[in-house]
């Protein structure tokens, strides 16, 4: 803060706009609780506003302890992640509209803030304050229904957000030990002559755990779905993406995120399908994107890393546009399960419509968001001559189209019919809903803008999304996958909607580990507590000591006589004319 | 001739003129009111007159204004730049809220018949301490230093009539404090010997490039004469009784000034009269101003963790917190300076506001012992709110000014590549939050005694100056332009000066 510009710099930075909104709104008495969200959109639109009037360029450098920071750096790569956060905290607002909770309305403002903060953070020390305010400001949202079950989900969570915090300070440290730099650049796993660097390998870990990696990845089913429909919304969008964002400015061309991406487009698929809940089939969907987008990372091209951000752009569009229309039935009739739901386009036709136009983007469909952006990674996977990771990512695609692109909709809208005739969704949550799905169309049939936005748009400037090839190729592999989904439930494969409970790799945690961890805790006390016992005599000794010296009657605080203390100011005199007269 | 060529003068001659009319005034009639407004009326146009005379300065550039028209170097000087302004400001404006506050407390602490001889007294005080300020010439440093010194004796003593104990305190300061002034004139004398003038940038140019045992005695002499005054470690030893006896408002307005004062005097003959080129500056740094701060920064604020009695806690707190100011100094780099001068400035409006919490305590309890703080946040919320949020801010938590101290000082002591300073800084910091932590403690978590007699809060003339301060300590740890870029501006000109 040597530059006295701390004021300054935090009142032009966008994230701090929205937190300050998000403050504001929370001193709103819920007597107005009406007037929250109004208020809290227009501060979307002013932060919004200062985002485009400051263009690219770094922005708030000041220097801590004289190592130079940047909070706020607008590069092609976090002005695109800025835009659809923005898009994704105003859709958000509207759609909960008549919310009444405080400390909710309060998260669903401050923890994109958070998120916003930290894509345009600069260097480390910016990134770490945001990602931890990320964490501590969702945590409330997953506390939003108030139980005894979601305060203890809420706590798991929190416990990891913060562990991924702590392992990226530690990360942190590293880096500025082998750099001596604070910048937030790429860090790379791997040194020049290709051993595992640690300082990487901490910051991978710690980025990965946000981005849910596999077997990093329990939190997203465990405390996501706890929240409420409002709630796990916002909650979808922010946390991951923020990770995918870090990763790709951090770790571009890392081969090994190729495997953990392709691991992670495999595997939510089987748990998915099997997955009654239809809260956490999206919960898993999560993951299988986010994979996705660690693949185009990991290729680490150009067109790879295009495709790897901008395939986060319009997942957050269609991703929330789908927990939005699950989110509906849920606010109508209460429940989220795919045994209790179906048959509610009788009634609520343009949930339906919404819901299947973000089915159609997430799987693809040629017309629709996703396909103009998924086509990127695909290619680069191609271009790189993976064949199996390029037949993992269509097996992938497929599997999507399978488990959020026909099963959301089926399961809450059709399939046996549930006999409730809810009414049509709140005005609030179809505009919500109606934006996000005009969103998927415009960028389906017209991605030249956010090809524009896109960190290398000259990767992008002789691509076709609507080339034959590509087309044809993705309609061959979506019509097969809907055949084979027909024919499964035809023949009545298609794992049934059974109410169950599915173990995932957290069983690892919460047997084992919880078993592991209650030891763990027990041998530290026993040393902590023998520990004690031998150093409380001694620091009680000391503490003696220093209270004969200090304390009121002690040699340094008793009233001295004159005498004592001319004697003290001549023996000072006498020091500073020696040292004066050596010098 | 106008008024506006003649504002230097203003804060020097105004009160020295009015404060014989104070004593002419009634003390019992009305109350002692009549000479409490007049003196107060006094200390804001002083205070209005230094605040023009910063505006000046900060806009226009340094103020020479000649006494009597006689021409420096054989005239008296007022040498006005960035430096002292800032410091002037601090002791008017501490002083214009002081007066106002002084009433009820003085009434209920002092002798009746001597209220009008208090203002005078105080007057007289604050009057020394802007000439210290004020003046380029370096025996008229010594004279206002002793006119500040004796008022402050008498006002101490005046403590006396609540606690004998006063009259000791007092005399021993008398003792000390001549025993610093005549070092610091004996330096003086050297410097004359040397060089033959008296006037601050002229002892600079005839010193330049002279280095003998002369000019080394006196830098010695000066340092460590004012070093006293400044109650630096270890000589700190007249500090805590004279602050804790003293009537309340006397230690609220010497706490946030008197000790500034003598850092300032001391940054003063170290950068542009005696100049920091030569070789026993940077050694007196090292190996003289650094260990002491250090140690006054530890030691007294050990001592101040085992006080019972919250008016010596505080003042051991203040040998901590020169020692701050000092270490600043002695980094011998212009950040480390600017950081000074920054804390200084805070650490008078933390004090002030402290000590002003703790008048209101001995005001409605009697007393200034830890005791009578238990449950205080119940009983007198305002004033507990008050010693919290000062208290924070001597601790240095943000929002406050206390934090841009410490975040100057720990950016100062990391760019001149002491990282141990700056740890240092920061574990002495942790003793700041235990002792004053005991305190909120037991304002906030203890119950007051069953058989205390319930108590108003503290009276509207008293909660307005002490609110004021306390919204100066945010107002300044929020909008740092004025300290930090002035303290900055300052501590460049005075390098630039020394080099």
């Amino acid at each position: 803060m040597g530059d006295n510009g701390l004021i300054p710099a935090l009142a032009m930075n966008p994230a701090v706009i929205l937190t300050v909104g998000a403050i504001l709104g929370a001193l709103i008495p819920n007597g107005f609780a009406a007037i929250r969200r109004p208020l809290m959109l227009v501060f979307v639109a002013m932060s919004a506003y200062q985002l485009s009037r400051l263009g690219l360029g770094e922005f708030g450098a000041l220097s801590i302890f004289g190592e130079p920071v940047t909070m706020l750096r607008i590069d092609p790569l976090s002005r695109l992640f800025a835009v659809v956060f923005h898009i994704a905290a105003a859709l958000n607002l509207l759609y909960a509209w008549h919310s009444k909770n405080r400390a909710q309305d309060f998260a669903t403002l401050a923890y994109p803030a958070a998120a916003l903060g930290g894509v345009l953070a600069g260097d480390l020390v910016t990134l770490f304050v945001w990602w931890e305010i990320a964490a501590i400001t969702s945590v409330f949202l997953v506390w939003g229904p108030g139980t005894r079950a979601t305060f203890l989900a809420g706590m798991r969570y929190l416990t990891i957000q913060i562990l991924s915090g702590v392992l990226l300070l530690a990360g942190i440290v590293l880096v500025y030990r082998e750099t001596g730099s604070l910048a937030f650049g790429e860090i790379g796993l791997r040194d020049a002559e290709g051993a595992i660097k640690l300082s990487g390998l901490v910051m991978l870990i710690a980025f990965g755990i946000k981005a849910a990696f596999p077997l990093l990845h329990n939190w997203v089913q465990d405390a996501y779905p706890k929240a409420d429909f409002a709630g796990t919304i916002v909650l979808s969008v922010f946390t991951t993406k923020l990770a995918v964002a870090s990763l790709a400015r951090a770790f571009p061309g890392t081969g090994e995120l190729v495997y953990i991406g392709a691991v992670m487009t495999i595997f939510p698929i089987f748990f998915a399908l099997i997955e009654n809940d239809l809260k956490k089939v999206l919960c898993y969907s999560i993951n299988n994107q986010v994979g996705f987008m660690v693949i185009g990372i990991g290729f680490g091209t150009a067109a790879s890393l295009n495709g790897a951000v901008g395939y986060a752009f319009t997942n957050i569009i269609f991703e929330s546009l789908l927990f939005m229309a699950v989110g509906a039935a849920i606010f109508r009739t209460g429940t989220s399960k795919a045994t209790e739901l179906g048959g509610l386009y009788k009634t609520m036709p343009l949930t339906m419509i919404f819901c299947i136009i973000g089915a159609m983007s997430i799987s693809a469909f040629p017309g629709f968001a996703g396909f103009v952006t998924k086509g990127l990674i695909i290619d680069a996977a191609g271009e790189a001559h993976a064949i199996w990771i390029w037949l993992v990512l269509l097996f992938a695609s497929a599997g999507v189209l399978e488990h959020a692109g026909i099963k959301i909709p089926y399961f809450t809208f059709f399939a046996h019919d549930s006999g409730k005739r809810p009414k049509e969704a709140p005005p609030a949550m179809l505009m919500a809903m109606g934006t996000s799905a005009f969103l998927c169309i415009a960028i389906g049939v017209y991605p030249e803008p956010l090809y524009a936005l896109m960190p290398y748009p000259e990767a992008v400037a002789d691509y076709h999304p609507y080339a034959p090839y590509h087309v044809v190729e993705q309609l061959q592999l979506l019509l097969w996958a809907v055949l084979a989904f027909a024919v499964l439930i035809l023949i009545k494969w298609y794992p049934a909607e059974v109410p169950s409970i599915n173990l995932d790799a957290d069983w690892l945690y919460r047997v084992p580990g919880r078993g592991l961890f209650t030891w763990a805790v027990a041998a530290v006390r026993a040393i902590w507590r023998l520990m004690w016992r031998l150093a409380s005599t001694r620091f009680m000794r000391a503490m003696d000591r220093i209270y004969m010296m200090h304390g009121p009657e002690g040699a340094m605080a008793r009233s001295w006589p004159t005498g004592f203390m001319a004697l003290a100011t001549a023996i000072i005199l006498g020091l500073a004319l020696i040292i004066a007269f050596m010098a | 001739m106008t008024i506006a060529s003649q504002l230097p003068v203003i804060p020097i001659i105004l009160p020295l003129v009015t404060a014989p009319l104070a004593v002419l005034m009634p003390a019992e009639k009305w109350g002692g009111r009549l000479p409490h407004v007049f003196t107060t009326l006094v200390a804001w146009t002083v205070f209005a007159a230094c605040a023009a005379i910063l505006h000046s300065v900060a806009t226009v550039g340094p103020i020479s204004y000649h006494l009597g028209d006689w021409a420096p170097p054989i005239g008296i000087e007022y040498r006005i730049d960035l430096a002292n302004a800032l410091v002037l400001t601090l002791v008017s404006g501490v002083g214009a809220l002081v007066f106002p506050f002084a009433h009820e407390s003085i009434r209920s602490e002092i002798d009746p018949r001597q209220v009008n001889l208090f203002y005078a007294a105080l007057l007289i005080c604050m009057a020394g301490l802007l000439g210290v300020t004020i003046t380029g010439d370096a025996f008229n440093v010594f004279v206002f230093l002793e006119i500040s010194s004796l008022s402050t004796y008498a006002l101490v003593a005046m403590g006396a009539n609540k606690d004998r104990r006063a009259l000791t305190a007092a005399f021993n300061y008398l003792v000390m404090g001549t025993i610093g002034a005549t070092f610091f004139v004996i330096g003086l004398g050297l410097l004359y010997q040397a060089t033959g003038t008296l006037n601050m940038a002229d002892i600079k140019i005839q010193l330049a490039g002279d280095n003998n045992r002369m000019v080394e005695a006196g830098f010695a002499f000066i340092v460590i004469g004012m070093g006293l005054k400044a109650a630096m470690f270890p000589m700190h030893l007249w500090m805590p009784n004279a602050y804790a006896y003293a009537p309340s408002v006397v230690s609220a307005f010497l706490a946030a000034t008197a000790t500034k004062v003598a850092v300032y005097v001391i940054i003063r003959f170290i950068y542009t009269v005696i100049g920091a080129d030569f070789a026993f500056a940077p050694a007196a740094f090292a190996w003289l101003i650094a260990p002491l701060a250090i140690a006054g920064m530890f030691f007294a604020s050990v001592v101040a963790i085992f006080q019972d009695d919250v008016k010596r806690m505080l003042a051991y707190s203040s040998v901590g917190q020169i020692g701050y100011m000092l270490f600043g100094v002695s980094f011998g780099t212009e950040q480390g300076l600017s950081a000074s001068l920054v804390h200084l400035f805070n650490h008078g409006l933390m004090k002030g506001a402290l000590f002003m919490a703790a008048a209101c305590v001995m005001l409605r309890i009697g007393s200034h012992s830890c005791n009578a703080y238990a449950g205080l946040a119940k009983r007198m919320p305002l004033t507990a709110a008050a010693f919290i949020i000062a208290g924070l801010s001597l601790i240095g938590v943000p929002l406050t000014v206390g934090f841009i101290s410490k975040w100057q000082l720990l950016s100062a002591a990391f760019d001149s590549g002491r990282a141990w300073a700056g740890f240092l800084i920061v574990a002495s910091s942790f003793l700041a939050v235990i002792y004053i932590g005991r305190v909120i403690e037991l304002m906030v978590l203890k119950e007051a005694p069953k058989d205390a007699p319930p108590i108003k809060e503290a009276p509207l003339s008293m909660l307005i100056p002490m609110g004021i301060l306390v919204a100066a300590n945010i107002y300044f740890g929020l909008n740092t332009e004025l300290t930090v870029d002035l303290a900055e501006r300052a501590a460049h000109a005075l390098m630039g000066a020394g080099r």
